[in-house]
């Protein structure tokens, strides 16, 4: 065996030997969660993901300048790492050379390996003008980023060091492939050094690059490029569907004792592997609603915080010692960042490693409310108010369809012979601004000739409020009581305004049994538009902009629909906000939030209308009451109202459609 | 310390209050029964001092028919620790409700201070808490916002006219009934929720403490719905035929002046 066979074997075991205590380790502390999380559904499904977006690496590309320059790196990484596994079994085996794959073959490999080479380079350097002189606010500072910049670059030279020295030397055949390398053979001939020590450099330059490896390996444990071996099997385990309902709570059991996350061992494995893969990017940061606003919430930061509470209690976790681990809320989690959060999934929809930071913010609410009975002050009426009169606000259940009256509609009791259901929901059976929605979309309906009944009194609060605030207790009671009506009148299809309605019992109410078809009415009116039972004809010269609410949009998928509606009103002039679509900001309602005081930062309703109000509309079309609720007070927050009209979707319809 | 709640169940403030047929009463069919929310406040003082004092009991009481064992659970499930419901019909008043909360209180062996709500937001009488001190010969505070605990007494801060605020100060036992600012009730947690439904209820008919229905001392004839809410008259005219206008209406229509 040579010195160097000798040498290599030694070092490397040390190196993987320490990052392979460091994984397993790391694993271990997956594997003692006690959350449950159990994601094998669905494998081809799974797989095909997993190969779109880690090698095809679609989600990153989401970002064009970052996303070719991650995207080179990591393509770079794989090639490169063909030549590293080489180098490693050539230095202990000298034979075992990658040519037994053919002279054609290898000559390809070698000639991509030297072309990244270089590109790898050139990525690594826009990263360091993107990350020092850029410096987009979401990257923030970061001691790691500095580190793995430093040795990638080092690496990439050392590659071509080595090469570019070896060709010098003896330059094998194949060493004609690589372009890049004899560029910078070129360079070095010119000092003239001796073939001998031309090799020597060669192998200096070598063991610089197998060094900085094994390095590597022992850095990445411990670093956000963790990422680097987390991120492929936390995009196979995501979850699939955009339509996500929140996991159940089974209350019969009664071996369970703790309800939410208090601590960072209650969350799932799942939890654990998203904190593992954090890129430490900032495309969530970027777009959530309550960081923009100067709130403490900031869905970066509170995933790095959950990786260092985890990290601050792998002793105790590895040890067995639940009863020792830390709470979750600490100095950097507080109870303002866990109430901050709308629950509007921008974060979600951003994070190019599918990280679900709001299964995290719910668990950590459900143990808040339920264990512990902390949560904002004025939430406790609204508790109240749902349990005594199943909505959130203080009105009788008594009065719930007073909003119906003198338009002759019929309730299921009476009629249960129906096309569809009308889900009404607590805004637009209390809020006179939202009443006058549904008297709208009621006024379509007939007008569409749609055979509809209400609940009447039999309605209930979807419990959703509760739900998102983290009072799964009684948002389970409210929705078993729904899905007993609901059940006893063989309801098969519902239609509502509300996309909380909607994204409850569509998504989420067929965990108790409720299983329907459901629509927004935006989908709804399109479909009666295409299908021709509604027309509008009456101009509307107006010009109008749609505000995406995001249980409709990001939560749904439901983009197209509602402005697909608005689009077919004549003469109409349809303009977007700066924000929009997936990239939407929410008006600041959503996760309970629109029960709560908005005390902290700028108000996120008066964010949204900004941006509104320079889209230069006359019209804010909204799809959704607590959007219509929150877009309006921010209208008159900045004394707009004379000019600009928040106006719901089938109202603007409502109003150009002749009976 | 063995701290006793005195509760009472009423219908919901949001309940739109119907009369039963015969208008003898009101009409409980399809009514969300919730604890009188002063009484909310008794309890949660109770909570708070035996939370300050390891090893106190908590025990709710409360008198009528069967359906008020619910609110004693809901009690409960704030962490009070047992309830007692004595059977009285729908039909009784302040004091025969008195009479039988003060009889199982008596059955106790000891009572070192009893809390209630200042009033029942139903009937609103005020009546019930100064009864069952009377009926018990202790002291009671009513109207009560802030108490500090010495060693067997207590300092009570109760608002009075005017905006002035007056202390008194009882031994111990006594009966303190809550004014809202006392405190700010707290929402069950799930777990005292779930235990609740195993904390024991104890159940006590009349004869069993020596009280009979013939206590009652008001008979209930006749309910009647105050007249429904007519819609405001909007007065015009330059400000000295409003004034007259005003006037006229007082006096004749209104008949106040
Ligand atoms: S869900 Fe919305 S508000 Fe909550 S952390 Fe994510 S982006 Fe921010
Ligand atoms: S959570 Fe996702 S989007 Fe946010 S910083 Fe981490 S990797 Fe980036």
């Amino acid at each position: 065996m040579t010195w160097q066979a000798i040498v290599f074997l030694f070092v490397s075991s040390l190196a993987f030997g320490y990052s392979g205590y460091r994984f397993s380790l790391l694993l271990k502390m997956m594997s003692r969660q006690q959350g449950k999380a159990l994601r094998l559904d669905r494998i081809p499904e799974r797989i095909i993901t997993t190969i779109a977006n880690v090698l095809g690496q679609r989600a990153v590309l989401e970002k064009k300048a970052a996303g070719m320059m991650h995207a080179t790196i990591f393509w770079g990484f794989l090639v490169i790492t063909i030549g590293t596994v080489e180098q490693f079994v050539t230095t202990v085996y000298p034979p075992a050379h990658f040519e037994f794959i053919g002279p054609i073959a290898y000559s390809v490999l070698v000639w991509i390996q030297d072309i990244f080479t270089l590109a790898v380079l050139l990525a690594v350097s826009y990263a360091c003008y993107r990350r020092y002189i850029l410096r987009p606010e979401g990257l923030g500072k970061s001691k790691d980023a500095a580190i793995v910049l430093t040795l990638t670059g080092s690496l990439m030279v050392s590659i071509l060091l080595m090469n570019g020295f070896r060709i010098l030397g003896e330059s094998p055949w194949w060493m004609e492939m690589m372009p890049i390398s004899h560029r910078i053979a070129s360079f070095l001939g010119r000092w003239g050094f001796s073939p001998e020590l031309c090799l020597n450099l060669s192998t200096f330059f070598k063991w610089v690059h197998m060094l900085i490896v094994l390095g590597f390996s022992v850095y990445i444990p411990s670093s956000k490029h963790l990422h680097i071996l987390a991120a492929g099997p936390n995009t196979f385990f995501k979850t699939l569907d955009r339509e996500k309902g929140m996991k159940p709570i089974n209350f019969e059991n009664e071996s369970v004792q703790q309800y939410g996350a208090s601590k960072i061992t209650d969350m799932s494995w799942k939890d654990t592997l998203d904190l593992y893969s954090c890129t430490e990017c900032g495309r969530c940061q970027d777009l959530c609603p309550a960081y923009n606003t100067q709130k403490p919430l900031t869905p970066k930061m509170l995933i790095l915080d959950l990786k260092s509470n985890l990290y601050r209690n792998q002793d105790k976790i590895l040890a067995g010692k639940y009863d020792e681990v830390s709470s979750v809320i600490d100095t950097q989690v507080t109870d303002d960042v866990i109430w901050s959060c709308t629950s509007c999934r921008a974060c979600e929809i951003a994070c190019p490693v599918f990280i679900e930071h709001t299964d995290k913010i719910y668990d950590i609410r459900r143990n808040l409310v339920m264990m512990e009975s902390r949560f904002p002050a004025e939430v406790q009426p609204v508790f109240k108010n749902m349990e005594n009169n199943a909505t959130p606000w203080a009105f009788s259940s008594a009065d719930r369809a007073n909003w119906a009256e003198g338009l002759s509609i019929q309730t299921m009791a009476q009629n249960p012979e129906i096309d569809v259901l009308l889900w009404v929901g607590c805004a637009g059976s209390y809020d006179d601004r939202n009443k006058k929605v549904l008297r709208a979309f009621a006024s379509l309906l007939k007008k569409a000739g749609v055979k509809f009944a209400i609940l009447g009194t039999e309605e209930k609060c979807t419990g959703d409020p509760a739900r998102r605030i983290g009072n799964e207790y009684l948002y389970q009671t409210l929705a078993k009581d729904n899905i007993e009506v609901l059940n006893k009148y063989q309801v098969k299809k519902i239609v509502t305004a509300c996309p909380h309605c909607f994204n409850t019992i569509k998504n989420e109410y067929k965990d108790f049994g409720g299983n329907y078809e459901v629509f927004h009415h935006s989908e709804f009116i399109a479909k009666l538009i295409t299908e021709g039972k509604i027309k509008p004809t009456k101009t509307v010269e107006e010009t109008v902009t749609f505000h995406d609410s995001c249980y409709l949009g990001r939560w749904n998928n439901i983009y197209d629909q509602p402005r697909s509606v608005l689009k077919s009103l004549p003469a109409i002039n349809l303009v977007e906000m700066k924000s929009h679509h997936d990239q939407s900001l929410c008006c600041g309602a959503g996760g309970g939030r629109m029960w709560m005081e908005e005390t902290l930062g700028k108000r996120i309703n008066v964010a949204r209308t900004e941006q509104a109000l320079a889209s230069n509309a006359s019209i804010v079309a909204s799809s959704c009451p607590f959007c219509m609720t929150m877009i309006t007070d921010g209208v008159k927050t900045q004394e707009m109202q004379d000019k600009v009209k928040v106006m719901d979707i089938a109202e603007l319809i409502d109003q150009a459609t002749p009976s | 310390m063995n701290i006793y709640v005195c509760i009472k169940q009423v219908p919901d403030t949001e309940t739109k209050i119907k009369l039963n047929p015969n208008q003898s009463g009101i009409d409980t069919t399809g009514i969300k029964w919730i604890v009188s929310p002063y009484d909310e406040f008794a309890v949660e003082e109770a909570l708070r001092l035996k939370e300050k004092n390891p090893g106190s009991t908590v025990t709710v009481l409360s008198a009528g028919p069967s359906r008020v064992i619910e609110a004693i659970r809901t009690a409960l499930a704030t962490g009070a620790d047992q309830g007692i419901h004595i059977e009285i019909p729908e039909t009784a008043d302040n004091h025969l409700t008195a009479k039988a909360l003060a009889g199982a209180l008596k059955k106790e062996t000891q009572v070192d201070l009893i809390f209630t709500g200042k009033e029942a937001i139903d009937d609103g009488a005020s009546q019930v808490s100064q009864l069952v001190a009377e009926y018990l010969h202790l002291p009671c505070v009513s109207v009560v916002n802030s108490i500090q605990y010495g060693n067997q007494t207590v300092q009570c801060k109760r608002e009075i006219e005017g905006g002035s605020i007056e202390i008194l100060e009882s031994s111990m036992p006594v009966l303190i009934a809550a004014q809202k600012g006392l405190n700010e009730p707290r929402y069950a947690s799930l777990p005292n929720i779930l235990k609740a439904k195993k904390k024991e209820v104890k159940s006590l008919k009349l004869g069993d403490i020596g009280v009979s229905e013939a206590d009652q001392k008001i008979r209930y004839k006749n309910f009647q719905l105050p007249p429904p809410k007519q819609a405001g008259k909007k007065i015009s005219g330059d400000p000295t035929a409003q004034a007259k206008e005003l006037v006229r209406i007082l006096h004749a229509e209104a008949k106040v002046v």
